[in-house]
């Protein structure tokens, strides 16, 4: 290539350069000076939300994402730790039993048949550590379990709707407890004797008893228990005077139809014995009083099994059971006020229940965010593509 | 032809004031390299002015550590310029205007310049893909690392296309005469 050529071509091609108008030019500096003003407007929400985008360096991008990310975990800690506190948990039990502002976090939730156990443990424990200094095997009774017994001892109240609702007001309910005790294992003697002592004297029932002797964690007792249900409330807050309250929990199962369904089968099962009783006397030839009396034999072993049931299941209304265990070891004696350990614990249990949630939700995001970035990925590789088709 | 690198570096630290400079250094480029490969005026002033629009939006968004602004703004007219040719594809009422490279005082100076003229017809019948590098190169005034980095290709790979293109032009004219 000869060098005055070369040059002759470029300096030939830049004499084509085109140039613009000047009123394009002039017109195209107004909008440059004031800033690019949109022609339509352009004030809907999503312009804004990409304005903002636009607004924030892709460098930075990660940084917003990543303090949205802590936002977002810092609220689901805090929701966690509301109902880790029992927040949630009181409020439902004062849906379920009117408020209670000094009531344990012992649950109760009531459903068609009944209610669930639901125990909480830990916070039995913490509010007795708060609230009741530690003593020895026999503890005095403390607000907490004081308020655990009130708990106890409040009436459930039942939805008023359905075939029964006229029976609202007095309902029969079956009840059953679990408390789970714990002493020091040269304690266990002393407790199981009170134990007796206080089913004796609420008119209780031992069905079973079992006392094992040993080291700290071998030693232990266990009952199995009838109580008069009109009594459960104070029985169970004289058991948890015993000794220090591990773990309690109750439950109720509401037997009303079945028991007003016996109830009227026994009725129709009367009133059909004093009809085959007025037929008997009404007949006239031996082979009919011979057939009424058989069926009359009949209905009446029915009445007698109907009594037994009803009475059967009258005597589960009367009596609750109560499963007792008193246990000992080293979280029998480790109670007290609450301090550093149950402060890690309370921490570490939230920690992971926080990281719990954040795993579920990255479990849900990521595959989102991957299946997003996919999309966008591919979306530019098409519009690039496509540009450069353009040019073909 | 333009001073911007001066001010590329600034577009970050102050994005206003850059980007008026950016502005004032590189309309009539941006003008000339939408023209140049669009072959229509009034689709090259829109191209030009969204291009404009899209950088001023974007501004904040300009890494220095990947390019020059410059770049970048081609980079971006450039997307604008295809955008519109796809248009053109589509749309088939659109009809691509005859050649109009040069103002009227070009047009005059063609006509006085046989061999502009020939110079001419011979860009028109290059590829859209080697138009665009002469444009970018002698239109817009482009070094050949920033097309590099406009045309996501290496530079000697730039290099050695625009010199085949220059190459064919001048065939080009040397056959017509």
């Amino acid at each position: 290539m000869e060098p005055h050529r070369e040059i002759d071509l470029v300096t030939e091609l830049r004499a084509l350069r085109p140039t613009p108008e000047p009123t394009f030019v002039a017109e195209l500096d107004a909008r440059a000076a004031a800033g690019f003003p949109r022609k339509d407007g352009g004030t809907s929400v999503r312009d804004r939300i990409a304005s903002w985008f636009a607004r924030v360096p892709r460098r930075r991008l990660p940084a917003v994402a990543g303090a949205a990310a802590t936002v977002a975990i810092a609220v689901a800690t805090a929701v966690v730790a509301i109902s880790e506190d029992g927040s949630v948990m009181r409020t439902a039990l004062q849906l379920d039993a009117g408020p209670r502002p000094d009531q344990p976090a012992v649950s109760r939730s009531a459903d068609e048949s009944g209610v669930q156990y639901s125990e909480t443990p830990p916070t039995v424990r913490s509010l007795r550590r708060r609230i009741q200094p530690r003593g020895g095997p026999s503890h005095s009774r403390s607000s907490a379990a004081k308020a655990a017994d009130e708990a106890t001892a409040t009436p459930l109240s039942f939805s008023a709707s359905g075939p029964y609702a006229a029976r609202a007001a007095r309902r029969d309910v079956e009840r059953s407890a679990r408390i789970v005790l714990a002493t020091e294992a040269s304690g266990i003697r002393s407790a199981t004797a009170q134990v007796f002592e206080t089913v004796h004297g609420y008119d209780g029932i031992v069905m079973r008893s079992s006392v094992r002797d040993g080291s700290a964690g071998a030693a232990g007792a266990v009952f199995d228990l009838l109580i008069p249900s009109g009594k459960l409330g104070d029985a169970l807050a004289a058991f948890s005077e015993i000794a220090e309250v591990r773990s309690r929990s109750e439950a109720t199962l509401d037997v009303t139809a079945p028991t007003i369904g016996l109830e009227e089968r026994l009725r129709d099962a009367r009133a059909t014995v004093e009809g085959l009783l007025a037929q008997l006397a009404g007949a006239e030839t031996s082979a009919e009083r011979e057939s009424i009396e058989a069926e009359l034999r009949a209905e009446r072993r029915r009445l007698a099994s109907l009594r037994s049931q009803l009475a059967a299941m009258q005597r589960r209304t009367h009596f609750s059971r109560v499963s007792l265990r008193i246990e000992s070891g080293a979280a029998a004696t480790g109670g007290g006020r609450w301090g550093v350990d149950d402060a890690l614990d309370d921490a570490g249990r939230i920690l992971t229940v926080a990281a719990g949630v954040t795993l579920i939700g990255l479990a849900i995001l990521a595959p989102l965010a991957l299946i997003g970035l996919l999309a966008w990925f591919t979306q530019r590789r098409w519009v690039r593509s496509r540009r450069e088709r353009a040019l073909t | 032809m333009n001073e911007a690198a001066a001010t590329l570096e600034e577009v970050p630290r102050d994005a206003g004031l850059a980007f008026d400079q950016l502005y004032r250094s590189n309309r009539d480029d941006v003008y000339a390299y939408a023209a140049g490969l669009l072959r229509d005026r009034a689709a090259a002033e829109d191209v030009t002015a969204a291009a404009f629009e899209r950088a001023y939006r974007n501004r904040r968004r300009f890494d220095p550590g990947r390019g020059s602004a410059r770049a970048w703004l081609f980079a971006i007219a450039r997307n604008a310029a295809l955008d519109e040719l796809r248009r053109r594809g589509r749309q088939a009422s659109l009809v691509t205007e005859p050649l109009d490279l040069a103002d009227p005082a070009a047009v005059q100076a063609v006509e006085q310049s046989e061999r502009r003229l020939l110079l001419a017809k011979a860009l028109e019948d290059l590829t859209a893909r080697e138009r665009e590098l002469v444009v970018l190169k002698f239109f817009a005034g482009l070094s050949n690392a920033e097309i590099a980095r406009v045309l996501g290709i290496s530079e000697s790979n730039a290099g050695t296309k625009l010199h085949r293109a220059v190459t064919k032009l001048r065939e080009a004219c040397d056959g017509a005469t």
